[in-house]
């Protein structure tokens, strides 16, 4: 990790750099492989990412489970957010913080179980510095604390739902532990791996999808 | 401003409904039932027509504003209750389905159409615009249809054939077969479970199917203009023709590009075989008569 360009190849591909810099930048990307195959990659987490703050939660959730967890809503916004980002951990950890963008963000402000601060939200100005150790660390505890209050609500409304569909639900989870859990071990024997950086990012997401359509499903009493 | 035509058709006893409204367009149709089977087909005439045979405890709801025509199956008292619904519909008529142990089958629809159950199968025909097709236990269907496409279930299969768009297929533990499609945006996503993709690629198209523990099948159409990147972890990768690699990436990971590389594919398996296949070629062939059977 000691060439100089690893850390500026964010800056290049969100077309945050001079133009000499660039032009030198890219002279460097024609004759370094491992330069190229990351900007390959973060190209690709990217595109990724930007399909994914297209897409809308099918409705509006929190009210429901603000309900049901006995929480307030607060008026949040949804969030825009600027991406810079050069390692794979902190790519996964961008794309896991995204999943919050839809409801979950939204679920977990409003439940102020999230720092208005934090960040996550960064719109305007964007951030002076946001390190990967910090993006990380949020990103798993705010994942974490969704799982958690989500969780919470379909304990709580499990006696009202068919027994079918509880067991289908938890077999489900199961599933998307046991890979969660296997991606996990493939990433200590591998971290710098940005397939399974995001890909244990996306599994995550499945968890919390899942988890917030089974709360949906709990009647409101 | 609402317009109430007809509410409340209340039976003692059991009994055969057969009742027609009409409509007109710009009106959608909205169906909710909390269980049973509702077939909606569509027809040549400007009016819905619901069919439906009640007992006693059930009441079948009929009630018209300017932008729907809901149709409501409950309870006698307001609680839920299985009904079967035969419904006849304007085939320009956007259609929104609920239920929750709802089987749902829609036909000859050309306008949007939502379906959203939890135990229960979806199988659609048709669609036009804005389409979703939703279920937890149950499996989904899709034919024919046009538009920006998103199918979901979590325990079940998803398929989709015949159908033009960008197309959005996502399971939990069930197979994804995208079969006849022609798609400029496809992401397909399951954890257990196989995926399949028959298609062309279309040039500048964006292409991502994922899966963690299942295959892979994709066909490639010769003069296939794509850049694919393709990871793995503890799977295989296959090719039934050469693939020129431009570069690799630490594990089992890897990119190529097939002609102007305008497309963007991504394939993702963790431990399953990624395979790369000729429309027409001995291991397609070897699939449909899988499918066929």
């Amino acid at each position: 990790m000691s060439d100089p360009w690893m850390e500026r190849l964010s800056d290049y591909l969100e077309d945050d750099m001079p133009a000499a810099e660039r032009l030198a930048l890219e002279a460097h990307l024609e004759t370094c492989r491992d330069c190229s195959v990351v900007v390959s990659d973060l190209r690709r987490v990217m595109n990724r990412a930007r399909q994914m703050d297209e897409r809308q939660p099918h409705r509006d959730l929190w009210p429901g489970i603000a309900k049901r967890i006995g929480a307030t809503s607060a008026g949040a916004q949804p969030i825009r957010r600027r991406w810079s980002f050069s390692s794979p951990q902190l790519a996964a950890a961008a794309v896991l913080l995204m999943t919050f963008s839809g409801s979950t963000v939204w679920l977990m402000r409003s439940a102020g179980s999230l720092p208005a601060d934090g960040p996550i939200a960064a719109t305007a100005p964007p951030p002076a510095t946001v390190t990967a150790v910090n993006v990380r660390r949020n990103a798993a505890e705010n994942y974490a604390a969704a799982v958690e209050d989500l969780e919470r609500v379909l304990s709580a409304g499990r006696g009202q739902l068919d027994t079918t569909t509880v067991r289908v639900i938890e077999q489900n989870l199961a599933v998307i532990d046991q890979a969660i859990a296997q991606a996990q071990r493939a990433l200590l024997a591998d971290p710098a791996n940005l397939y399974l950086n995001t890909h244990l990012a996306e599994t995550m997401r499945r968890k919390l999808d899942l988890l917030r359509q089974a709360a949906t499903l709990v009647p409101v009493s | 401003m609402l317009l109430f035509l007809a509410a409340g058709i209340a039976l003692a006893a059991s009994q055969q409904i057969d009742t027609t409204v009409t409509v007109e367009r710009g009106q959608r149709l909205q169906v909710n039932a909390y269980g049973g089977e509702v077939t909606v087909t569509a027809w040549n005439r400007n009016a819905v027509r619901v069919e439906t045979v009640t007992s006693g405890r059930q009441r079948i709801e009929i009630s018209a504003s300017a932008t729907t025509l809901s149709i409501r199956a409950q309870g006698r008292h307001g609680t839920s209750t299985e009904a079967d619904l035969r419904i006849s519909a304007p085939a320009w008529m956007p259609l929104n389905l609920s239920g929750v142990n709802t089987t749902a089958k829609v036909e000859g629809i050309r306008a949007p159409i939502s379906v959203e159950t939890v135990e229960g199968e979806v199988d659609v025909t048709g669609g036009d615009g804005l389409i979703s097709l939703r279920s937890v236990q149950g499996s989904i269907s899709l034919k024919g249809a046009r538009g920006r496409i998103s199918v979901n279930s979590v325990n079940e299969d998803v398929q989709v054939v015949n159908s033009t768009g960008e197309i959005e297929a996502e399971t939990v533990n069930g197979e994804i077969t995208l079969e006849a499609v022609d798609a400029a945006a496809v992401d397909a996503s399951t954890v257990n479970g196989d995926i399949t993709y028959a298609g062309p690629v279309r040039t500048g198209g964006r292409y991502s199917l994922s899966t963690h523990n299942g295959d892979i099948l994709l066909t490639v159409p010769e003069g296939t203009n794509a850049n694919v990147a393709v990871s793995t972890f503890n799977g295989e990768f296959e090719s039934e023709f050469p693939v020129p690699l431009s570069g690799t990436r630490k594990g089992k990971g890897f990119n190529f590009i097939l002609g102007s590389g305008s497309a963007q594919v991504t394939l993702e398996s963790f431990q399953g075989t990624i395979e790369l296949i000729r429309p027409g070629g001995r291991k397609d062939r070897e699939r449909r008569d899988r499918s066929d059977h």
